[in-house]
């Protein structure tokens, strides 16, 4: 971060330090010397269209008017916000509005306070109307600088000239995100009432709108969600040794940056949000147009990528695969197929592994050759999974099943297999490596639906921040955030506008990992839906049943004890040697450190069993915290005294948790 | 000596936040930083000296799906 030059300017008296470049209006604001200004905006860049804002500057060898929201300070100058020259050309101009909009508000006060009651002509298109557009454009600039839009733009000229949509039609592509009409100063537009009828249309949409000016002021300097979505994290993930690399069995490789997310900047349409949903102004999908695909059934054919994600890159990545072409070619197939990235990215890691490691070889793939790195063989995988055949049915299965048919049909050890077999209730893992973080081991092993983090990712909370070391601070936050991310689903919302883009005063807060603001958000998005007002606690608790519920529906179809939370142990620590060796110091150091062994003189195969002997342990003692918390017996199943407490205890309910203890 | 997120750095007179930062490889942009407990505005994290002793929090919110 280059220092940043400062410029000390006057104005009226006032002394001011500002960074170069800053408006003058900016710096009155700073110092609260109060200019008037009417097409000026935080959230858009400078105008000067409604001429209001005019200071007299003097530069020690002449004095000019200029519009302060424009004018950018270069040198130390004078500025006169209230000078006789600019009160006169200001009393001009408001005079001229006045005339044309007299029974606007915003216009008649300022009218008021620069001595003017009455204009003392009419202008020839006066508009009586006392919201009436006044053409500052603010409405337009928003929708094109903040939303990246342009539904909405000046027409005609002089007397005659209005803000209207393309040919005074409506426009498909508006997204109802009520920016226009929140940033208009006369309420020239308004949002029209949604035809569902929600208790309270306005509190929604005032939550939606503090989202969407966080969007625009601090999107790009913070996650680029409307830049490149979630790609941003390949390159972050990588640095902090997080991104798997073939099977997880490394957090980082020197090909990363091939497939960050600058190279799939230019590859991304027009570089344009692109909402999942109308109104949504994170819109961080992403699309690729015209890829010509280089196999498969569309060979030769021009397509639309839809993507890719995160997860789909480290996919990549976990298959020792660093190329951008093989990732748009691999995400428009899954997505053909109706294949998830994360399964079938995962499973061939998998298979890659097992091929190297000697499971697998030609004869038993059916003749695919498919070590790390063989993206044909892949691609291949893949196309014979979506046509049911060969060697691609039995991974189509997926990894539990693969395991299973490796050791029964293959000879394979069953110890490797299971070691390296990235998968919890039979459900892939997603791309993390979990490797130091135990909570988010607990994280993909404790989910219900199966190893995935969108219960909850707590690698940075518990690795880097190193915020929750005891067991009771790993089970507080395996409580808190899987009952919060739950409670999205549970209502069918986004989870990525809580913790995507944060608001200035964030750091500010009690537990700023909560965005506190966020959650009061959605708590108003739900009570201006359903007019029931909520609190963090209320929304906890409504999730909190449905967990429990949920759980005890794992039990009922056979995934809800204990021996179910069981996870792969590549998902706690090195598997092999290579792996342990390839970070040595830092295992070294926690057997010293945490283990309380030194390590001196003991074999590398030594060193892999005692740090998994302990790894394995504090797993044990993470899943006895968590369900003391959760309020579950020791064997993972809600107890009958939770289940009354939460008022889900309904006779069936409490007959099966019986049978198990609960 | 100073501390940073639990790990032991080295000091030098006039290191700043924004050094522990690059020195750590942080490239995460949702950052909150604290020195002593004391919350340092990111746009002061070029221009704040940490002290000799001193326990840094770089905390790391989240993101992502």
């Amino acid at each position: 971060m280059a220092d940043r030059e400062m410029i000390t300017i006057e104005i009226d008296g006032k002394s001011v330090s500002v960074e170069k470049d800053t408006t003058i209006l900016e710096a009155a604001q700073s110092i609260d010397i109060y200019i008037p200004a009417l097409c000026s905006s935080e959230l858009v860049e400078p105008y000067a269209a409604c001429r209001l804002c005019i200071v007299e500057v003097d530069d020690g060898r002449k004095t000019k008017l200029v519009t302060s929201c424009n004018y950018p300070v270069r040198r130390p100058i004078k500025v006169y916000t209230s000078s006789k020259k600019v009160l006169r050309n200001r009393k001009i101009t408001l005079e001229m509005m006045l005339s044309r909009w007299p029974n606007v508000q915003v216009i008649k006060d300022l009218a008021k306070n620069a001595g003017i009651e009455k204009a003392r002509y009419q202008h020839p298109a006066v508009d009586l109307n006392p919201n009436a557009c006044i053409l500052c454009g603010l409405c337009m600039r928003i929708c094109e600088q903040g939303i990246w839009e342009n539904i909405i733009n000046f027409t005609n000229r002089g007397a005659e000239r209005a803000v209207r949509m393309p040919y005074d039609s409506e426009q498909p592509h508006c997204v109802g995100c009520g920016a226009c009409a929140e940033i208009c100063p006369t309420g020239a537009i308004t949002m029209v009432d949604d035809p569902n009828q929600p208790y309270d249309a306005e509190m929604i949409r005032k939550a939606g709108m503090r989202i969407t000016k966080e969007m625009i002021k601090y999107d790009e300097e913070q996650c680029d969600m409307r830049g490149v979505g979630t790609a941003h994290l390949v390159e972050i993930m990588d640095a902090y040794d997080l991104l798997p690399v073939m099977n997880y069995r490394y957090g980082k490789h020197e090909e990363t940056p091939k497939i960050s997310s600058d190279i799939f900047r230019k590859y991304f349409t027009k570089g344009k949000p692109d909402g999942c949903w109308l109104g949504c102004t994170m819109a961080c999908a992403k699309a690729i147009e015209d890829f010509e695909l280089k196999t498969g059934p569309y060979k030769g054919e021009k397509v639309l990528v839809d993507g890719p994600e995160y997860e789909t890159l480290g996919g990549s990545s976990n298959m020792g695969i660093f190329d951008p072409y093989f990732v748009a070619e691999y995400n428009f197939y899954c997505d053909t197929y109706g294949l998830d990235t994360i399964s079938f990215s995962t499973g061939t890691s998998f298979v890659m592994e097992c091929y190297e490691a000697g499971v697998l070889d030609k004869e038993k793939t059916g003749g695919l050759e498919i070590p790390f790195g063989a993206k044909d063989a892949a691609l291949e995988l893949l196309h014979q999974i979506g046509r049911g055949e060969g060697f691609g049915l039995i991974v189509g299965k997926g990894i539990r099943y693969m395991k299973k048919y490796f050791v029964e049909n293959f000879g394979a050890d069953p110890d490797f297999v299971f070691d390296i077999g990235m998968e919890a209730k039979g459900m892939e893992y997603s791309e993390y490596v979990t490797k130091e973080s135990l909570a988010q081991q607990g994280g993909y092993g404790i989910a219900l639906k199966g190893a995935q983090h969108d219960e909850a990712w707590l690698i940075f909370m518990d690795m880097v921040n190193k915020q929750i070391p005891t067991f009771e601070d790993k089970a507080e936050a395996l409580h808190y955030f899987p009952m919060w991310r739950t409670w999205f689903s549970l209502c069918g919302l986004c989870k990525l506008p809580w913790n995507d883009v944060e608001p200035a005063d964030n750091a500010e807060t009690d537990e700023p990992a909560k965005v506190p603001a966020h959650v009061q958000g959605y708590c108003e998005f739900f009570e201006g839906v359903t007019g029931k007002p909520q609190t963090m606690d209320s929304l906890i608790r409504m999730s909190e049943k449905v967990y429990n519920f949920q759980r005890v529906f794992n039990l009922k179809m056979g995934f809800g004890r204990r021996e179910h939370d069981v996870i792969p142990y590549r998902s706690a620590g090195p598997v092999t040697v290579e792996e342990y060796e390839s970070r040595q110091e830092r295992y070294d150091t926690q057997l010293r450190e945490d283990v309380g062994i030194d390590p001196t003189g003991m074999s590398s195969e030594e060193k892999v069993a005692a740090t998994r002997k302990f790894r394995e342990a504090q797993y044990e003692h993470l899943l006895d915290a968590v369900y003391k918390r959760r309020g579950w017996t020791n064997d993972g199943v809600p107890t009958v005294a939770k289940l009354i407490e939460l008022g889900v205890d309904f006779p069936d309910v409490i007959e099966l948790v019986k049978k198990h203890g609960g | 000596m100073i501390t940073v997120n639990g790990i032991t750095l080295d000091w030098y007179e006039g290191k700043t936040v924004h050094d522990v930062i690059q020195e750590m490889n942080y490239l995460f942009p949702l950052l909150i930083a604290r020195i002593n407990g004391k919350l340092i505005p990111r746009n002061k994290y070029d221009s704040t000296e940490i002290p000799d002793e001193a326990t840094v929090d770089i905390i790391h919110l989240m993101s992502g799906g």
